[in-house]
């Protein structure tokens, strides 16, 4: 079976444990080779935070299980990339102008 | 896994749930409270046996220890009780936020063990603090006169005050010397008060 090789999170999490506590655990799972967690929004008791996991072989259950023991919920998956190698999603006409 | 590393990984959840739960800040204040109000309690105590003309050391033992037991219940009981209401009613907060069970994450968990670690502390301070002032009785029979142990014990009392006040001038990075002799202050008043009592005593 083809392996994830990256994961993009959108997550809803406690300001504790931070962002820095989750990182250093999500990064100690088997298969990861590195983690992003950079906030968007941020409110009294909680903060929305957008999560990107990259590796050789990523588990979603045990990221998710990781994050459901820190206390948050994963509101949506944004982005998968699996296969032997990662690209990005390609430019098309439909695209919103970037310019 | 080894009984060793097992102990180091309980260690190592212990000090997260404590950032977690802010459970060290709380504990300290309480210890520090309760173990204050154990000394002065058994001053009062003390003073109230001296008035009373007890002289027999065991007599005070019991009296103080049962003193001390009961302090040491209340803190217990008290604490576990205040602190759980308190934890659960944050805890349903956050989750209101969240919109999910978070008591089996490590927020629940580290939740459920500053209850029972911030009862534990507030139940043994007082007892604990009760019981070193009363000491000096247990060896009574090593100096014979009775009056020696009341002198020793609150001596200690005072000791153990300004120790107390030392640790708190630490904590809040004030003068040790200060803050030990702002306890040491209460521990005298409660003597002054139990002696003026005595002297109003017909």
């Amino acid at each position: 079976m083809s392996k994830v090789r990256r994961l993009v999170l959108d997550v809803l999490k406690p300001l504790e444990p931070t962002i820095i506590e989750l990182a250093e655990q999500l990064s100690g799972l088997p298969g990861v080779e590195a983690v992003n967690i950079s906030i968007y929004e941020i409110d009294r008791r909680v903060e929305n935070a957008k999560i990107t996991i990259e590796g050789d072989d990523l588990n979603y259950s045990e990221v998710e299980r990781i994050i459901q023991e820190n206390g948050g919920t994963i509101h949506s998956v944004d982005e998968v990339v699996a296969g032997k190698i990662i690209i990005d999603d390609s430019a098309t006409p439909q695209d919103p102008y970037q310019g | 896994m080894s009984p060793l590393q097992r102990l180091a990984n309980h260690i190592q959840r212990l000090r997260e749930y404590g950032d977690l739960a802010n459970i060290g800040e709380i504990a300290r204040r309480y210890m520090a409270m309760n173990a204050f109000d154990g000394v002065l309690t058994i001053i009062g105590v003390l003073m109230g046996s001296y008035s009373a003309h007890v002289y027999d050391s065991s007599t005070i033992i019991v009296t103080g220890l049962s003193t001390s037991i009961a302090m040491g219940i209340s803190g217990l009981w008290g604490a576990y009780l205040t602190e759980s209401a308190e934890r659960k009613r944050d805890l349903a907060e956050l989750e209101s936020y969240t919109l999910t069970d978070l008591s089996q994450t490590k927020i629940g968990q580290a939740s459920r063990a500053a209850v029972v670690i911030v009862a534990l502390v507030d139940g043994f301070a007082p007892f604990l603090a009760a019981l070193i002032v009363l000491l000096p009785f247990f060896f009574t029979a090593l100096w014979v006169d009775v009056t020696i142990s009341y002198y020793l014990s609150l001596g200690l009392a005072l000791v153990f005050l300004f120790t107390l006040g030392a640790f708190l001038g630490r904590v809040s990075q004030e003068s040790l010397i200060v803050s030990g002799a702002k306890m040491i202050g209460a521990g005298l008043m409660a003597i002054l008060a139990s002696y003026l009592l005595r002297g109003a005593d017909p």
